[in-house]
């Protein structure tokens, strides 16, 4: 079917063509479809030339072409031929029809003027017929219309005489709306002709009048009116053009006034926060202030909603007092969280205020209170979040400070130990509550919080960035490392602060900062990975989000330079020992060496202190000291072996000239191994405690060579090294450069002397052994005593 | 780092303190030497840069009765230099002359043109008149600082005016301020204490413990640089002293010396116990740097005020002095009697 269908359109449409090429006036408009291109070879077209094609095909084509071409083309003309015949044979049938009609039309129109004329003679006849009826009635109607006029006018002046009486009907029966119709359909009678014959009617109907004002006043203002009857009443009392508009200044500024009573109080908020969250067991009990607060505010939108109905032109002073409201609600929002707030207390009083306004915002739509309150939530959810982050900065550097205090009563128990795992712990908890303060945040689905999402994402890790930034600074200003900006001001502050920090805090400083770069750090990052990504990346623009390998960064700088900051603090206060002891004494009239000089022991307490402390706080290195057990047994071999070897070098020494002491030196120098005095520090008990036996060695050295001393003063120092090799050996883990710096002290202080005679080595030993027991009967004492 | 191998090398025979730049020669870089031995014959020696800049000539030795503690040569003639001195339990000062005739002599004396000899107690240091031809010296002992009036002609010197600091401070040395004349600055046990000449009163002081060395900033008006024991280099005004305005690292252990490029303005030298001395740039103008000054945090940052570390030394350096007619040379000495002088033209600013 289809296949017969295209040549029937074909058809169709050729005879279409052919058609109207035929009735165009204009055949260039007849070629629209067939003939887009207009080239020789198209036969339809206008300026299709024959000899042209002719030409073309003879010259383009073979024989079989041309003749198949001739074949076609005769069926062509064949087709089109028919076609012709066919249209000529139609029009021809058309035409007849069309004569046949022409003739019926003429036989018809005969007889129809004689008609028309009878037609016309019949209606003449009727109108003059109903004129006469018309004028025989005309004086009886007349009558009869003067008579309704009279009666109309006696009823209204009936109505006159009873209106006073009527309005008092209506006053008693408090139908104030027909009263005052009453008056107003009255009104222009009374005003033309009220001071001649209606007198004393008009003023009855004025005092009645004056009555219902004052009564529809009373309705307006009385709360327990219905808003209908008070849109009523003031309806009516416009209509009597009683002045409105100071009636609706009153109104509006009563409902001012209740606006106080509206307000959430910082100090109530607590209280609401509370009994909203208990309200299942008090219900009964009392009316909760969360309801009572509800109630209220529905009271103030449908006094709005009224007020809104009643005087369509307040519309903006009502605006103006709902956006206070809200203004209001949130200005002691920020009051209230001025103080420490949980997230669900937060957001508790944040549903209470957005149902309030809700329930405004559907009131005063145009108000655009939501917009207002949108924004005025960023910030209050912005200042939220940035005060919770203050608060557990707040917290832990609380937690460091509080054992501060009692520090320094209580050395010999582990505070620095406590105050760290306090510390971790309130590092730890903190995050995690804050965690779950903002994971409240996101779930709440409060619209205005769904909208927020990204924003508060966006926050929350801006907030973890700045807090650990903030928290960083503050660990460096509590160690006293960076005064802080208060301290500056201050100027003399700074001096004395950093005196009084303990410098074990500093030490537990540093090993936080490693916690925090440790564990809590990627924690964080975890959390934040884990339910508070996605936030949208226009949040960011202001400021980078949270980049926890930076963080790590400054966290591993601030624990080393605190780390080193311990040192230094520590070291500085031997260096002040050391520095007495060799600035007080002549030590070119030194008098013989009787014992080991006590600076030895105040220099060991210290390191022992220093011990302590970093015992408590630094975890233990991977280096054990096996030989720590046994050292105490061997104590006297070694030292006596070193003694011995020690005893050669200096006989000899003193033999030969200093010169040439001096080249050995040297000599002995580049072929002993450098030995590495200052290497990395550790976050390990022995790296911070050999590091800091080392620099103190480094620093005797130094004043040593500042002195010049005698026979006794060099065998002064001699002993007191002695005497410092055993127990400095046992504490530190690299033996082989306290050896070092301690032979090195005893060169500078030989290099120094000016008649080198080191202690025979019984002397030196005994001397040693007796400063031994005099400190264990010293401890054995104090032992005794504590016990 | 780049260690140190570019430096010239000269070494003394014994071990040795101090160094100091010879201003007033004009046509060559030289530095004076004095060694410290307490039981040898102590030498001064004069040193010369060639001109190449590659050597380091030994242009004069001169013996010197006692081991030097402190040298500092003359502003005006190359010839005139103090020095402090002991004995082992005595110490003095001096002013020497280099003689004429050095040349041709094998061992020459050094003439003494005048004792400083009022002082008591342990003297450490000598200062002149920070420039141009003056005659007046400061020598400071451990209580007392002296205003002398030297004459050359005359050889001799004398005491202008005096006051003690007192007992407690035991001052260690000083820095005469090249932009007021009238002002010193001394360091002492626990601050720098700043005296006024015309008065020889203390006019004001910087409460810091334990400092070093101390030097003015030549090209910056009030702006004072002192070294630490164990806390580095502190960059202060004068005009509010009570907060250092920058805050260098410095050593691993002591900072010793610390000295201010006479040309360059924020070049800083620092010499340490750690065998080492440090080039900084301290930029005063920038003090939102020194909040976060640290030996660690200070090297991952962009700007780091420490240039270059030269290590190549094998014991402590106490001497370090600015050529001031080359300012980019500087020399060190370490206690060893090690002298290494050092170009810093690789670190200089582009300006």
């Amino acid at each position: 079917m289809a296949t017969e269908a295209a040549p029937m359109d074909e058809k169709a449409k050729r005879m279409r063509d052919l058609l109207s090429s035929f009735y165009a006036p204009d055949p260039s408009i007849s070629t629209s479809g067939s003939s887009i291109s207009a080239s020789f070879d198209n036969i339809n077209s206008t300026s299709f030339d024959a000899d042209q094609y002719m030409d073309l095909m003879i010259k383009k084509s073979n024989l079989e072409v041309l003749l198949q071409r001739h074949v076609q083309m005769a069926a062509e003309i064949k087709n089109l031929d028919t076609d012709l015949q066919m249209l000529v044979y139609e029009n021809y049938n058309k035409f007849i029809s069309a004569t046949d009609t022409i003739k019926r039309m003429k036989s018809n129109i005969f007889g129809m003027e004689g008609n028309m004329d009878q037609l016309l003679q019949k209606i003449m006849s009727v109108q003059s017929r109903s004129d006469g009826v018309n004028t025989s009635l005309f004086e009886k109607r007349e009558h009869i219309e003067k008579l309704h006029r009279t009666r109309n006018l006696l009823r209204k002046v009936q109505f006159i005489y009873d209106l006073p009486a009527r309005l008092q009907k209506c006053i008693k029966s408090e139908t104030y709306g027909d009263a005052v119709r009453f008056y107003i359909g009255a009104m222009p009678i009374l005003k033309v002709y009220g001071d001649t014959s209606f007198q004393d009617c008009r003023r009855a109907s004025e005092e009645a009048i004056e009555i219902i004002i004052k009564n529809l006043q009373t309705k307006l203002f009385s709360d327990s009116e219905s808003i209908q009857a008070r849109a009523e009443a003031a309806v009516l009392l416009k209509q009597l053009d009683v002045p409105v508009d100071s009636l609706k200044d009153k109104l509006l500024e009563k409902l001012e006034q209740s606006l106080d009573g509206l307000q959430i109080k910082p100090e109530e908020a607590s209280l609401l926060a509370e009994h909203n969250d208990s309200s299942n067991d008090a219900e009964s009990n009392e009316q909760l202030p969360a309801k009572i607060h509800e109630d209220a505010v529905r009271g103030f939108s449908e006094a709005m909603r009224a007020y809104r109905e009643i005087f369509p032109d307040s519309e903006e002073r009502l605006f103006k007092l709902a956006r206070a409201l809200t203004a209001m609600h949130f200005e002691n929002m920020e009051l209230y969280i001025r103080k420490r707030v949980s997230a669900a207390d937060f957001l508790r009083i944040f549903r209470i205020i957005w149902e309030d306004v809700v329930l405004m915002d559907e009131v005063l739509p145009e108000a655009e209170l939501s917009d207002l309150s949108a924004e005025a939530a960023q910030v209050t959810v912005k200042k939220f979040v940035a005060r919770t982050f203050s608060h557990l900065q707040q917290d832990i550097s609380d937690t460091i400070l509080k054992f501060d205090i009692n520090q320094r009563e209580a050395v010999e128990e582990e505070v620095l130990k406590v105050v760290l795992e306090a510390s971790k712990k309130a590092g730890i908890q903190g995050t995690t509550d804050i965690f779950q303060d903002f994971r409240q945040l996101l779930d709440e689905n409060i619209g205005i919080f769904v909208k927020m999402k990204d924003l508060i994402i966006g926050w929350i890790q801006n907030g973890f960035q700045d807090f650990f930034r903030s928290l960083e600074a503050q660990f460096l200003v509590l160690s006293g490392k960076t005064s802080s900006s208060k301290d500056i001001e201050g100027g003399l502050v700074e001096g004395k602060s950093s005196d009084k920090i303990h410098a074990g805090l500093i030490l537990v400083l540093a090993q936080l900062s490693v916690f925090v770069e440790q564990k809590v750090i990627p924690r964080v990052s975890e959390e934040i990975a884990a339910s508070f990504s996605g936030g949208n990346s226009q949040a960011f623009e202001n400021g980078p989000a949270f980049i926890p390998g930076e963080l790590c960064r400054v966290f591993h700088a601030a624990s080393e330079k605190l780390l080193q900051h311990y040192i230094d603090t520590r070291t500085q206060k031997i260096s002040v020992l050391l520095r007495k002891r060799f600035k007080t004494p002549n030590w070119v009239k030194h008098k013989e060496p009787r014992e080991v000089h006590m600076y030895v022991d105040m220099f060991l307490h210290e390191l022992e202190e220093v011990g302590k402390e970093v015992k408590q706080v630094l975890p233990q290195g991977t280096f054990r000291k096996h030989k720590r057990t046994d050292s105490n047994g061997s104590n006297t071999t070694t030292s006596s072996r070193s003694n011995t070897l020690h005893n050669d070098k200096m006989t000899r020494s003193n033999s030969q000239r200093a010169r040439s002491q001096l080249f050995e030196t040297h000599l002995a120098k580049l072929f002993k191994q450098k030995v590495e005095i200052f290497t990395k520090v550790e976050f390990t008990q022995e790296s911070v405690v050999t590091t800091t036996v080392k620099l103190c060695l480094k620093s005797l050295q130094e004043y040593v060579r500042l002195q010049t001393f005698n026979r006794s003063g060099f065998q002064q120092i001699q002993l007191d090294i002695q005497f410092l090799k055993a127990p400095l050996k046992e504490t530190v883990e690299d033996e082989a450069a306290i050896d070092f710096l301690l032979d090195e002290v005893i060169v500078a202080a030989s290099e120094r002397c000016l008649d080198v005679i080191p202690l025979e080595p019984p002397i030196l030993d005994k001397l040693i052994q007796a400063k031994l027991a005099k400190s264990k009967e010293h401890n054995n004492n104090n032992n005794t005593v504590s016990s | 780092m780049q260690g140190g191998s570019s430096g010239i090398g000269y070494g003394l025979k014994y071990q040795a303190r101090c160094i100091a730049d010879v201003k007033a020669d004009t046509d060559y870089t030289s530095f004076l030497t004095g060694t410290l031995s307490l039981k040898e014959e102590n030498e001064v020696h004069l040193l010369r840069l060639s001109s190449g800049g590659s050597e380091l000539i030994c242009e004069g030795l001169f013996s010197h009765p006692n081991e030097i503690w402190d040298l500092a040569s003359s502003p005006f003639d190359q010839r005139i230099f103090s020095t402090v001195f002991s004995t082992g339990d005595t110490f003095g000062a001096a002013i020497w002359q280099i003689p004429e005739l050095y040349g041709q002599l094998n061992s020459p004396q050094l003439e003494r043109v005048a004792s400083l000899d009022a002082h008591v107690g342990k003297i450490n240091c000598v200062l002149w008149w920070p420039s141009g031809r003056c005659d007046k010296l400061i020598s400071m002992d451990e209580q007392n600082i002296f205003l002398w009036n030297l004459d050359c002609s005359k050889k001799s010197a004398e005491v202008l005016s005096k006051d003690s600091a007192g007992m407690l401070h035991s001052l260690s040395g000083g820095a005469w301020n090249p932009h007021d004349v009238n002002a010193v600055a001394a360091t002492g046990e626990s601050s720098v204490q700043f005296w006024d000449l015309r008065t020889m009163k203390k006019v004001n002081s910087i409460e810091h413990a334990h400092v070093r060395g101390v030097d003015y900033n030549p090209k910056r008006e009030h702006i004072l640089i002192t070294a630490e024991d164990e806390s580095g280099i502190h960059v202060w005004d004068l005009r509010k002293a009570k907060v250092p305005v920058q805050e260098l690292p410095g050593h691993t252990h002591w900072t010793w010396a610390v000295k201010c490029n006479p040309e360059y303005d924020g070049l800083i030298l620092s010499a340490g116990t750690d065998s080492a001395v440090n080039l900084w740039y301290a930029s005063a103008s920038s003090s939102d740097e020194k909040t976060s000054q640290s030996p660690v945090e200070s090297i991952r940052q962009r700007v780091n005020p420490l240039l270059n570390s030269y290590t190549d030394y094998e014991d402590s350096v106490y001497g370090l002095a600015w050529s001031s007619r080359e300012p980019w040379v500087f020399a060190s000495l370490s206690y060893d009697g090690r002298v290494v002088i050092e170009s810093v033209k690789p670190f200089l600013p582009r300006v």
